[in-house]
């Protein structure tokens, strides 16, 4: 370590906004994925001009900058791959401004996601993104992934919520895109920067979209005796081009886990269940839980039944968000993987994945998005058993190629990151890849800002990335 | 158009056959940019015949501007320089349609009103309601990002177009996004080419979600005597819980322009008209009439009636074209794309009008409430001849739209070619992340081929 950057970083933060201490740096080497690096020191901002003022002394000290929200990012985005500083923006965390009348909020990246809806709750707002972390997750965080989670179905991703973006960039200097109207004129630029993972430029201020909270809401939760009805339902209600707000899916094996820990009322000894949601005018909402229910029946439910009140539906909810924290309470560790495929494909695309599960021999649990095809197959295993981790990756693999070739995507929501940049030529050609760089290049020219991720580095095309073995057994939830 | 002598069409005639290299006067002038023409047309049949145009244009230092219907050719700066019109009439094939998937793959000359016509067969649409709709091509729509009042209800074409295939200004075939509703994979190149006229690449294929057509819509007029008021009605709506698809204010001006038979017999000529439009089930739509009515009342509607279906297909048909209708009728007008925030509207709209008659200018404005609002100047008798105040109102817009309490981003999307002088006449003054915009105009097209110089913060 170069102690002379440390303490150029401690004159300009405090030295309580600097950690430099191998101790201290050990909690910010993971995030929620399976993948590891060391950050040379983690500081702690409280405003743009201290970002831009790090941005500065990282580029004199030709060192690599990685933001970071809360960590629980599902591909290695807020890791430190190639050492370097880390921007922890957790404490820049306020929310500057709620435009109620414009249906607007201005917030830091550091503010975690539950907390700005709660903050504009009693307006009758919300902020639509609602990845299964929101309580812990931060909106920073989302931009950088472009987070989903199971409203996206009916509301979109982060990127449909975002109008304007503060940013710093590379070289330190501070541009904003966009703003609060829906639109700039010239290139959509935030279009761009969401979902950019933090490779173009950091974002210190961002400001989103409310939407107003939906007159009634309904939660249907439809019980399985096989997978194929289950999946087979999922179709159909997209065939006759109903659009709910949210429909989940958690296969037997993933509701017993949950179940046994969320007491939430998920029969245990079924084959899977729907948890599907309806929102809007209360005549549009009867209309179509009818409509749902119709579909589950034909396709053989053996029930379906609605939340009654509040309580209910949100303990519904609750297993379905906790369902990954879950897990830890049968699997040391988990791979949850982000697949995506049109929707008709559902019913081959998870007989696929049992067969996958039986020729590894691993347990796969599947809990996801159905409603929009995004899968999130969750590979169970010890990592102390580098033999079975090997085949975990291996079928990990196989599903996403899996994925790709009935016409999909490697990731819906949790990004790229470090974990599946190899990957990346499944999907895109060298022309594809090469202008992607370009377009990189344009923004981060040194490549200082958080290297080797989204982009393939070359060294093993079309794999995933075996990574190194956890220190511990931490569970991320 | 700077064809340089000793270059032949030759090389253009191989790559897609002599038949689809025209010279044709009247072709030639239809593909005319804001005055300036070019000196061929390319007709390619597929993505790698634009590949190898592109790398020749490279190559001979010739620029080239991709075209469609031609409909939104005078949107932005003049090109500096314009030798081959790049025509993609002839890709005009639906690639993959999957009604059961609602998702759908186009080329970028398919015209949208045959594309809607092929998904209504499967009671689907695109929320693509746009002007010049019967000539409008896929590509063009994109390209221009041309607005729509559906916007309120489906967003734009960012929120539901999946991804793209495209070739590059250096003649390379690329992709971004793919065919799947949620997908993160790579970074989201699609989205810079919606709205970039043709600078940064060729658009060869769209990938689009579809939506399931309502089973019932009712249209509903309500007018009122102020910009005020009118505004407090959109407001109300917000606040409710009710879900109209579309909300549009006309200002006085507008209306008259917009509406005929029984709807302007029943609108006071001086006032405020809102078109709003409610689609579902029909307990929905029945829901929608009843409590606009209501809302309408407690903000001092003059009128408040509900349209016959032919009657509201013809007033939802008007505001959608109502940017053709201005520039077609009255060539000398200027037409701002305005976009603000709705608590803006009505007090930017006042200043709008004061500038305007400062400058003994009238002013006709639509507000669509999903934020963006149309405001034309045109001259107040004389329709054939470009006023000189025309000129001297633009720097004068650009700078209400910056001061506004919340700043509003303008861009002038029509105006006499003549009036065209700088960045700033089109653009507005210059912004910090035009540098961002050239960084990736030149990872684009690094030699600057495609329709160079019309571009914001472009080359």
């Amino acid at each position: 370590m170069r102690p002379q950057l440390i303490r150029e970083l401690e004159a300009l933060l405090g030295p309580k906004a600097v950690l430099s201490a191998p101790e201290d740096l050990m909690l910010y080497e993971y995030d929620g994925s399976v993948e590891l690096g060391s950050p040379r020191c983690v500081v702690f901002p409280s405003s743009t001009k201290d970002v831009a003022g790090i941005v500065g002394l990282a580029n004199r000290y030709e060192t690599p900058i990685v933001g970071r929200g809360a960590g629980t990012g599902l591909s290695g985005g807020a890791i430190a791959r190639s050492g370097g500083i880390v921007i922890a923006f957790s404490r820049m965390n306020r929310i500057l401004e709620v435009d109620a009348a414009n249906l607007r909020a201005v917030v830091q990246p550091g503010v975690v996601n539950l907390d700005l809806s709660r903050a504009v709750e009693h307006l009758g707002l919300y902020f639509a993104p609602d990845p299964s972390s929101q309580k812990s997750c931060t909106i920073g965080g989302n931009v950088s992934e472009n987070s989903g989670g199971p409203h996206t179905l009916a509301y979109g991703v982060t990127a449909n919520h975002v109008t304007g973006l503060e940013l710093v960039l590379p070289d330190g200097e501070i541009v904003r895109i966009g703003g609060k109207s829906v639109e700039t004129s010239g290139y959509d630029l935030c279009g761009l920067l969401v979902g950019s993972e933090g490779t173009l430029a950091l974002v210190t201020e961002i400001t989103v979209r409310l939407m107003r909270k939906p007159e009634a809401v309904k939660t249907l939760l439809a019980v399985y005796d096989t997978l194929d009805d289950t999946t087979e339902s999922v179709v159909e209600i997209t065939v006759r081009a109903i659009t709910p707000a949210a429909c989940e899916m958690l296969d037997g094996f993933t509701l017993r886990a949950v179940e046994d820990y969320v007491h939430a009322g998920f029969p245990k000894d079924c084959a899977a269940v729907l948890l599907i949601e309806v929102e809007g005018l209360t005549e549009a909402v009867e209309s179509q839980a009818a409509e749902i229910t119709e579909v589950c029946r034909q396709h053989r439910a053996r029930e379906v039944r609605a939340a009654r009140n509040d309580q209910e539906r949100n303990l519904l909810w609750r297993g379905r968000k906790e369902a990954f924290g879950a897990m830890g309470r049968i699997s040391p560790m988990y791979y949850v993987q982000d697949g995506v495929i049109p929707r008709t494909r559902l019913p081959e695309t998870l007989r696929r994945i049992e067969e996958i599960s039986r020729k590894y021999d691993l347990q796969i649990g599947n809990i996801f998005h159905a409603g929009d095809g995004n899968l999130h197959p969750l590979i169970l295993f010890d990592e102390r058993d580098r033999e079975q981790f090997a085949r975990v990756v291996a079928a990990g693999g196989e599903i996403m190629r899996h994925c790709v070739e009935v016409g999909g995507a490697l990731t819906g929501e949790h990004g790229i990151g470090m974990e599946k940049n190899e990957l990346m030529p499944l999907i895109f050609t060298p022309d594809d890849l090469a202008l992607m760089e370009r377009v990189r290049a344009a923004f981060n020219p040194a490549g200082r800002l958080n290297p080797g991720k989204v982009l393939p580095m070359g060294k093993a095309c079309g794999e995933i990335r075996v990574p190194p073995m956890p220190a511990s057994a931490t569970i991320p939830t | 158009m700077s064809w340089p002598a000793q270059v032949s069409f030759t090389r253009l005639e191989e790559i897609t056959g002599g038949a689809h290299v025209v010279t044709d006067a009247a072709e030639i002038a239809a593909r005319e940019v804001c005055g300036v023409r070019p000196a061929v047309i390319v007709r390619p049949a597929d993505a790698v015949q634009i590949a190898e145009i592109l790398r020749f244009a490279a190559v001979e230092k010739l620029a080239v501007i991709p075209t469609g219907g031609c409909t939104k050719l005078s949107i932005g700066l003049p090109p500096a320089r314009y030798d081959i019109a790049l025509d993609v009439s002839r890709m005009n094939r639906v690639l993959a349609y999957d009604p059961h998937d609602l998702t759908l793959g186009v080329e970028p000359g398919v015209r949208i009103e045959d594309l809607l016509r092929t998904l209504e067969e499967k009671k689907q649409f695109l929320p693509l309601a746009v002007p010049f709709l019967d000539r409008a091509t896929i590509g063009g729509i994109v390209a221009a990002n041309s607005s729509s009042p559906l916007r309120h209800a489906y967003g734009a074409v960012r929120d539901f177009c999946l991804g793209m295939e495209f070739v590059t200004g250096e003649g390379a075939q690329a992709k971004s996004g793919g065919r799947v509703v949620k997908n993160v994979t790579g970074y989201d190149l699609h989205k810079l080419l919606i709205g970039s006229l043709g600078t940064l690449a060729v658009i060869t294929r769209v990938n689009f979600r579809t939506f399931p057509m309502p089973q019932a819509q009712g249209s509903f007029i309500a007018s009122f005597p102020s910009a005020e008021a009118a505004f407090d009605f959109c407001r109300a709506i917000s606040h409710s819980v009710l879900t109209p698809q579309v909300v549009e204010v006309a200002n006085p001006g507008t209306a008259a322009l917009l509406f005929s038979g029984e709807i302007s017999a029943r609108i006071e000529p001086r006032t405020w008209t809102v078109i709003v439009s409610a689609a579902g089930q029909p307990a929905v739509v029945d829901r929608h009439e009843r409590e606009l009515g209501h809302l309408a009342g407690a903000t001092d509607a003059e009128e408040f009636f509900p349209l016959e279906e032919a009657e509201a297909d013809s007033a939802l048909a008007q505001i959608r074209e109502f940017p053709r209708l201005m520039m077609e009728r009255v060539p000398a007008s200027a037409i701002f794309r305005i976009s603000a925030v709705r608590g803006a509207m009505a007090a930017l709209q006042g200043k709008l009008r004061v500038l305007a008659s400062q400058r003994e200018l009238d002013f006709v404005s639509l507000a669509r409430s999903s934020g963006i609002l149309y405001a034309a100047f045109l001259p107040q008798r004389d329709f054939s001849e470009t006023p000189r105040s025309l000129r001297g109102i633009i720097a004068e817009v650009f700078q209400a739209c910056g001061q506004s309490e919340i700043p509003a981003s303008a861009m002038l999307e029509w105006c006499p070619a003549e009036m065209k002088t700088s960045s700033e006449a089109v653009w507005g003054p210059p912004r910090t992340d035009f540098k961002l915009m050239r960084g990736v105009k030149h990872s684009f097209d690094p030699q600057n081929v495609l329709a160079p110089g019309r571009f914001a913060g472009g080359r």
